[in-house]
């Protein structure tokens, strides 16, 4: 007896024809779970959202929520027969009706329901846009929009809610408010809830468990800590951004040496074979300045980023370092200025492809 | 299966509606009786260059008219400007053939100018001063100064949509106003210009009443001929065939440049509202004496013609059943409306929902009824129909179905039907296209099924464009001749087969009351859609 709450077996994804992602399995234990999916844009996450809503078939594996099959081969249950809500990333209101009758549409589906039902006046306040109650769609913002969409989407406290980039048009300054507001629902609510975004950051935030779509693969399904810090395919570094690679040779159970590095010691994940050439990931929290050690590397190039800043560091073969310095920091160095990397090198944790 | 079923229907639809369009082509392989062999050798070529000479003056005095008031009432403030705007328009309500009635009305020997003239200055021999209008060129008046508000309303609403900053880019490089208008201004509404007048063109080799009035031959008023007078429907059916071809020629253009014509409608943001010029003295003198000249002469002209001769000869107004004919009218409105609208909306929510290839160009294929002239319509109508009754009612042993659908209301209804349903057709699809798609599956998702969502969803908000769509279909049916003429039932009349009736028996002045009454009822009609016609804002 399958006792997951939510379930895809290998599905491959398509748009008419075309396969966006292939083989896909993963699960959700629990009902009010929220899991997230990353990926870049165009990769095919809102089409797995429109396949878990119904809105588009399956010919391969199955789709199952609380043991039952939802899509599969032979069985497609209609989308208005689910109790799936899906937010559109676009504004999908409807266009006649006001923004409070369009989030109140979203009740008529739990008349009769003995659940605990949200509040609609404080999920308003929750999402702020008691001011567009009365507004039409088309008299407001894209991020208004969005926001009522995804009142709409809430107030149905379905069994499956699926947000497509829930947040991408809400302003930056008040993303985060939004985003703390909107997992206190989910919680409080026990909504299980998939959430499509390309922020990396929304995602470690909101997701129990995130998702990685990349080349027409999910090719990592794990909690946002592993995701950040233990990526598991080179894929996975370069769409996260995490740092580079470089080349390095394992000398020990716990060390290896790159030419411009030195030694470098700490834990590898994954073991090696002593005398393995292997790609080393080095991120920009993994090397620390020091102004008095002899390991001096040219800086090229330097960001701020409010916190801290990243300073890009160039090796004698060339290889571009990025390095994290607290923007605290007593000084600051310039561009072509050498800038010195504390010794002994020591990794927590060693991630090598 | 519900997908299914929405997409049979929207087939069986489309492929009803295409009907008459395939019976013409495929007469083109039956034979033809003798007239076809001395027709060939001696009326074919006039009727083709008459139809040529008609098609092309009438394309450029429509431009030219429409085109010069839609520049002026866009860019420019005078007195009288905003009444214009709409004012020009009501030449819709004036079919050609009774734009025809009026001219003839009025510069016959003894007609009104004629009176007019004794009245003033006395009696006199005064009709060898009074240019006549009639033949060709009367036909091309008739025609240009009834149609000229298709590309009237198509120039504005290009001019209206440029951007302020092109017209500021043509200031910055020290364009004179006619240098911007010809070099900036016209080539930008180029595409909506050439879609006006591509519905001109579409209308023009239509034309039945007016050139039939003036005695002009031309491809339609041969193939309403050969079926009256030589009972030859292989022939008309074989003439239709040259026509539609021609017309199919123009049907795409008018595709092209409209899909083209998108581009240049600036709907969504960064859209400046062009300030208008307020022209002073002789200017604005100059700019309100050439609007009103051609609303004078368009609308106000055969307006009053028909109202002097009402007047005139009250008699004919007691002798018209009125109400009889507003009834028909009423009846057949109703009617169509109701068919066109059902049939539109589940054939336009099966495109919709199926969202198939194959359907969507059966559809577009569908719609080029509107670009087939009433005339061949009825005819491939009557074609089709004896074909199905000799060789399939027959066959199978039933009584035969002619009286059924040939000079009934249901027949005329059904080729109303195929002659407007792009009409309906386009007018739900632009209603929808406003709708993204995912309204509807958000629809879906909050428990809605599909009845649910096109009752509950789709009709609310299609509310306006539905009312929009009823409104022209009317103005069209009560301005439609051909269709009704041929397949009306014996002793049904509306107003336009009673004023065409009468003015075919040289009773021009009876013709008078039928025609009134035909342009105050589609002057109404366009009063009240005037407000959508002429919008100022995308929605």
């Amino acid at each position: 007896m399958n006792n997951k709450f939510f379930e895809i077996n290998n599905v491959d994804f398509k748009v008419g024809n075309k396969v966006k992602v292939k083989n896909v399995s993963f699960s959700i234990e629990n009902e009010g779970d929220i899991i997230c999916l990353l990926g870049p844009s165009g990769i095919g996450k809102t089409t797995i959202l429109r396949t878990i809503a119904g809105l588009q078939n399956i010919d391969k594996g199955s789709i199952e929520l609380r043991g039952k099959t939802l899509s599969s081969k032979k069985i497609n249950i209609e989308p208005e027969n689910r109790n799936v809500s899906l937010a559109f990333q676009e504004n999908s209101l409807f266009p006649h009706y006001d923004v409070k009758k369009n989030i109140l549409l979203g009740t008529e589906r739990n008349k009769g329901k003995k659940k605990q039902s949200i509040n609609f006046e404080e999920l308003i306040d929750l999402l702020d846009i008691s001011q567009i109650l009365n507004k039409y769609p088309h008299e407001i913002s894209a991020g208004e929009a969005q926001r009522a969409s995804l009142a709409r989407s809430l107030i149905t406290q379905p069994d499956l809610l699926l947000l497509d980039e829930p947040l991408s048009n809400v302003d930056q300054s008040f993303k985060e408010e939004i985003q703390e507001k909107l997992k206190k629902i989910l919680n409080n609510f026990k909504i299980t809830t998939i959430i499509v975004t390309h922020d990396s950051y929304e995602a470690f935030y909101l997701g129990s468990k995130c998702g990685i779509i990349l080349n027409q693969e999910l090719k990592q399904f794990d909690d946002p800590y592993n995701v950040y810090h233990l990526p598991n395919s080179v894929e996975v570094v370069n769409f996260l951004n995490r740092g580079i690679l470089i080349p390095a040779e394992v000398t020990s159970p716990k060390s290896l040496e790159n030419i411009d590095l030195g030694t470098i010691t700490g834990n590898f994940i994954k073991p090696f074979p002593i005398g393995s050439k292997v790609k080393l990931l080095i991120q920009p929290e993994d090397l620390h300045h020091d102004d008095a050690s002899n390991l001096k590397f040219e800086v090229i190039d330097r960001k701020f980023r409010g916190t801290n800043f990243i300073y890009t560091l160039k090796t004698p073969t060339n290889t571009l370092i990025p390095v994290f310095v607290h923007s605290h920091h007593i000084h600051q160095h310039e561009v072509d200025e050498k800038f010195g990397i504390k010794r002994p090198i020591h990794i927590d944790h060693i991630v090598c492809f | 299966m519900k997908f299914n079923t929405w997409f049979f229907s929207s087939f069986l639809i489309s492929s009803i509606v295409l009907i008459p369009i395939i019976t013409v082509f495929s007469s083109f392989f039956e034979n033809t009786s003798n007239y076809y062999e001395i027709l060939k050798n001696t009326f074919l070529i006039e009727y083709i260059i008459n139809s040529f000479t008609l098609l092309i003056s009438v394309l450029i005095f429509t431009f030219l008219i429409g085109t010069c008031t839609a520049y002026l009432v866009s860019f420019y403030k005078f007195p009288g400007s905003e009444f214009f705007k709409w004012a020009l328009i009501l030449s819709f309500a004036v079919p050609p053939y009774i734009y025809a009635y009026s001219l003839t009305a009025f510069f016959e020997n003894y007609g009104t100018a004629f009176t007019i003239l004794k009245n003033l200055f006395g009696d006199g021999n005064y009709n060898k001063n009074i240019p006549k209008f009639d033949g060709m060129f009367g036909a091309i008046l008739s025609i240009s100064f009834s149609l000229y508000a298709y590309v009237y309303i198509l120039a504005r609403a290009s001019f209206l949509y440029q951007s302020q900053s092109l017209i500021d880019l043509g200031k910055n490089l020290g364009f004179s106003k006619f240098k911007s208008f010809y070099k900036i201004i016209l080539p930008a509404a180029r595409p909506a210009i050439v879609a006006g007048l591509s519905l001109v063109a579409m209308e023009t080799l239509a034309e039945f009443g007016a050139v039939d009035f003036f005695s002009i031959n031309t491809l339609t008023t041969g193939i309403y001929n050969s079926w009256i007078y030589f009972d030859d429907l292989a022939f008309a059916n074989r003439i239709s065939f040259f026509l539609l071809l021609f017309i199919f020629t123009l049907f795409i253009l008018e595709n092209l440049s409209r899909r083209k014509a998108k581009y240049h409608f600036n709907s969504k943001g960064g859209f400046k509202q062009k300030e208008k010029r307020k022209l002073l003295g002789g200017e604005a003198f100059a700019a309100f004496m050439f609007c009103f000249l051609i609303f004078f002469i368009s609308f106000l002209f055969p307006l009053t013609q028909m109202m002097y001769w009402t007047i005139k000869f009250p008699e004919n107004l007691f002798d018209l059943q009125i109400s009889n004919l507003v009834l028909n009218t009423l009846y057949l409105v109703v009617l169509s409306s109701l068919v066109l609208i059902i049939f539109s909306l589940i054939s336009n929510y099966g495109n919709r929902v199926s969202n198939n290839k194959t359907l969507n160009f059966l559809s577009t294929l569908s719609i080029s009824g509107y670009a087939i002239p009433g005339v061949i319509l009825a005819i491939a109508f009557i074609t089709f129909i004896a074909w199905f009754d000799n060789s399939i009612i027959k066959l199978l042993g039933f009584a035969s179905i002619k009286k059924i659908f040939i000079g009934s209301i249901f027949g005329l209804v059904l080729v109303y039907f195929v002659r407007f349903y792009s009409l309906a057709f386009n007018g739900i699809k632009s209603g929808y296209e406003k709708m993204n798609i995912s309204v509807d599956e958000s629809a879906y998702l909050l428990g809605y099924s599909k009845r649910k969502t096109f009752m509950n969803i789709h009709i609310p908000f299609l509310r306006n464009s539905l009312l929009f769509i009823i409104i022209l279909i009317s103005l069209e049916i009560i301005r439609e001749l051909p269709i009704t003429l041929i397949l009306r039932p014996f002793n049904f009349e509306t107003f336009a087969t009673t004023a065409y009736i009468s003015a075919s028996e040289d009773l021009l002045e009876a013709a008078a009351v039928p025609s009134l009454f035909l342009i105050l009822i589609a002057s109404l009609f366009i009063i009240v859609t005037s407000k959508y016609i002429l919008r100022e804002k995308h929605e």
